[in-house]
């Protein structure tokens, strides 16, 4: 035999909610949309902040020395990992290295491949770099000691096709996968890492095997990583390389940071405007439909007050039905934005041109957590003045005039 | 149990002061059925919240069990209606959301150390006829099946004195009759009960009768002798008659 619900505060909630399923719905909705928008931004921040942590920690470099006219594009290339292809004569590289504070600096050549064209799988970031100076790949083969890069071997970021042991062909060349780098949601997911002595290889037969010729001089480079020692200041060896170089620019982590935030700025503003908007128009809304409630409920109460109950216990139950008004549409707000930005967040990313990866659990918690305790708050306000309206009738008064 | 000592209630209008109740004294003692007789407006719903604790004299003491409640804080008070009044309203006050049972058991939230309980609520479900309707919804009963659900209500942290405005003022006569045999059976089982009516038929149950007038009480029948088996034919003579 099953046993009967319990009867006590919650369940007179749920009746009293259950109750009024229209009236509920809109308020649920509108506790969604305050709880979506601002976990949509945190959630955005977070993940784009993230991916750039993540993404410049497989880079391992503290600064990245790119040729000054192609900032932007160099930019672009690490960010979101659009195809590129630009060089700077590399003369420079030896001036970098003894710099007081660089421990290493290691040599990359971006080059973009061709997109539809049957000499190439697919169109694609290859950046080619020097095994014995390199810190990107490096230590990912040390975490790796079965990986070794021989001979026309490629390791690949997490968003290109094709399994560790196949082969990809890029300008009629044959290279083969041993390695697969994890997400970082940054551009090097879309790269494609070589040795540059197979970059080589592969920009000479371009000619014959490739539908468009390639090209990489000898003595050029794209960008060179650079990696300080503990305690150097980023800012004092990039103002350094500019000064000795001056045909590059320096990119840091900060400035790197700094351009995705301005980025990310415009969206995010939209979003917390919006958060701030609708909880301006929610609050005096959900407001106005809590004074409908309590109007409407005013004989209940004046019955329970008259039964014994006491102005906090009214108080109190009206508080409980606000915030589970507002934490059940919190809960669908953050569900409903998360499915959507977890199903969407490559075209998102895309569109917005910043890295994003899916933030960590705690993140995600953090975001979820300050946009239900957003919901709870204005339910709780929202329903204040309808509590203390409704508790400060008669409630003789409020009986008899039921009656007549 | 309760004594009213020249309680005055006084209300404002635009153009005069008016005493719905007017100096009124009444003594009710443990195991009484008090009827209180008058037309409308009378002032005899007023007295009755004043002796719930609804409203605060403008003058005069109540007192239940010695203390004067009006003196009270707001939350003795509610705890007293809680645990000592039983209320029954004219009307039915069920709240709509919540079956006849929940109903019943409402009060208990609010006096959570009482005597009520489930099972409680159960038996008094049974006593006043109305144990297969538990599960119901208000909407889904009679004017008279809302009103046992209500006594039962009332009963349920066992409180010492029953009020009941008007239970009667919405019921066909068969029901009327079934409500106050109700009331007397309780009355019989040792509960003390006050009630306003404005009808005269209902004088027979009552061990005293009040009228009310223009604010004013005045003791209008009260029995020599009060015998539960001889009211009890006379109800039952009356029910067969109806």
């Amino acid at each position: 035999m099953s046993n009967p619900p319990r009867f006590g505060l919650f369940r007179l909630i749920t009746a009293n909610l259950t109750n009024r399923p229209h009236r509920n719905i809109a308020t649920i909705l509108a506790f969604a949309i305050i709880a979506a928008t601002l976990f949509s931004a945190q959630y955005l921040m977070s993940g784009a902040q993230q991916s750039l942590n993540t993404g410049m920690t497989r880079m391992g470099a503290d600064i990245l020395v790119v040729p000054a006219e192609y900032n932007a594009k160099a930019e672009t290339v690490i960010l979101m990992g659009e195809p590129s292809t630009f060089f700077f004569n590399d003369s420079g590289f030896e001036k970098i290295s003894k710099i007081t504070g660089v421990v290493k600096a290691s040599p990359q050549i971006f080059v973009a491949t061709l997109f539809g064209q049957a000499c190439c799988s697919a169109a694609v970031q290859i950046i080619a770099m020097d095994p014995s100076n390199d810190f990107t790949v490096s230590p990912w083969l040390k975490e790796n000691p079965g990986v070794t890069m021989g001979k026309d071997d490629i390791i690949v970021g997490s968003k290109i096709t094709g399994d560790i042991g196949s082969d990809l062909l890029f300008y009629g060349h044959t290279f083969h996968i041993v390695g697969r780098l994890a997400q970082t949601g940054m551009g090097v997911d879309m790269a494609v890492f070589t040795r540059t002595e197979d970059a080589y290889v592969m920009a000479d037969e371009s000619g014959v095997k490739a539908v468009r010729k390639l090209t990489i001089p000898r003595g050029v480079v794209s960008a060179v990583l650079v990696k300080l020692e503990p305690g150097t200041s980023q800012t004092t060896v990039a103002s350094e390389i500019r000064a000795k170089i001056p045909e590059t620019r320096t990119i840091t982590p900060n400035g790197l940071l700094s351009a995705v935030t301005s980025q990310l700025g415009a969206v995010t503003r939209l979003l917390y405007g919006s958060t701030l908007a609708v909880t301006l128009v929610s609050i005096p809304l959900l407001g106005f439909i809590s004074a409908m409630v309590a109007h409407e409920r005013r004989r209940e109460v004046a019955i329970m007050r008259a039964l014994g109950a006491t102005k906090a216990y009214v108080v109190r139950l009206m508080l409980a039905e606000s915030f589970s008004i507002s934490i059940v549409g919190g809960l669908i707000g953050i569900v409903t934005a998360a499915v959507i930005l977890v199903l969407f967040q490559d075209f998102i990313a895309f569109s917005l041109k910043i890295p994003f990866i899916i933030p960590s659990p705690m993140a995600i918690m953090y975001a979820g957590g300050t946009a239900l305790l957003l919901s709870a708050g204005i339910g709780g306000i929202s329903s204040l003045y309808p509590a203390i309206l409704i508790n400060s009738s008669e409630p003789y008064e409020t009986i008899r005039k039921g009656e007549s | 149990m309760i004594e009213v000592t020249a309680v005055t209630k006084a209300f404002s209008t635009n153009t005069a002061e008016v005493r719905a109740v007017d100096e009124v004294n009444l003594e009710v003692n443990p195991g009484e059925f008090v009827l209180i007789l008058g037309r409308s407006g009378s002032g005899k719903s007023t007295l009755l919240a004043m002796l719930a604790g609804l409203i605060c004299p403008t003058s005069g003491t109540v007192k239940l069990r010695g203390r004067d409640i009006g003196n009270l804080p707001e939350d003795e008070i509610a705890g007293l209606r809680a645990k000592e009044i039983g209320f029954v309203f004219q009307f039915s006050g069920l709240i709509p959301t919540i079956t006849a049972l929940e109903n019943v058991m409402l009060p208990t939230l609010f006096c959570p150390d009482g005597p009520g309980s489930r099972s409680r609520a159960i038996e008094l479900l049974r006593k006043v006829g109305m144990s297969h309707r538990e599960d119901a919804y208000p909407r889904t009963l009679s004017s008279g099946e809302m009103k046992r659900v209500a006594i039962a209500r009332a009963l349920i942290n066992e409180p010492s004195i029953l009020i009941a405005d008007e239970p009667t003022g919405d019921l066909d006569s068969v029901t009327e009759i079934e409500i106050m045999e109700l009331f007397k059976e309780l009355n019989f089982d040792g509960t003390t009960i006050v009630m306003v009516t404005h009808n005269p038929d209902l004088v027979p149950y009552g061990t005293k009768t009040y009228g009310m007038n223009h604010g004013k009480l005045v003791e209008v029948f009260s029995p020599p002798c009060v015998n539960s088996a001889q009211q009890s034919s006379s109800y039952s003579s009356r029910k067969d008659a109806t």
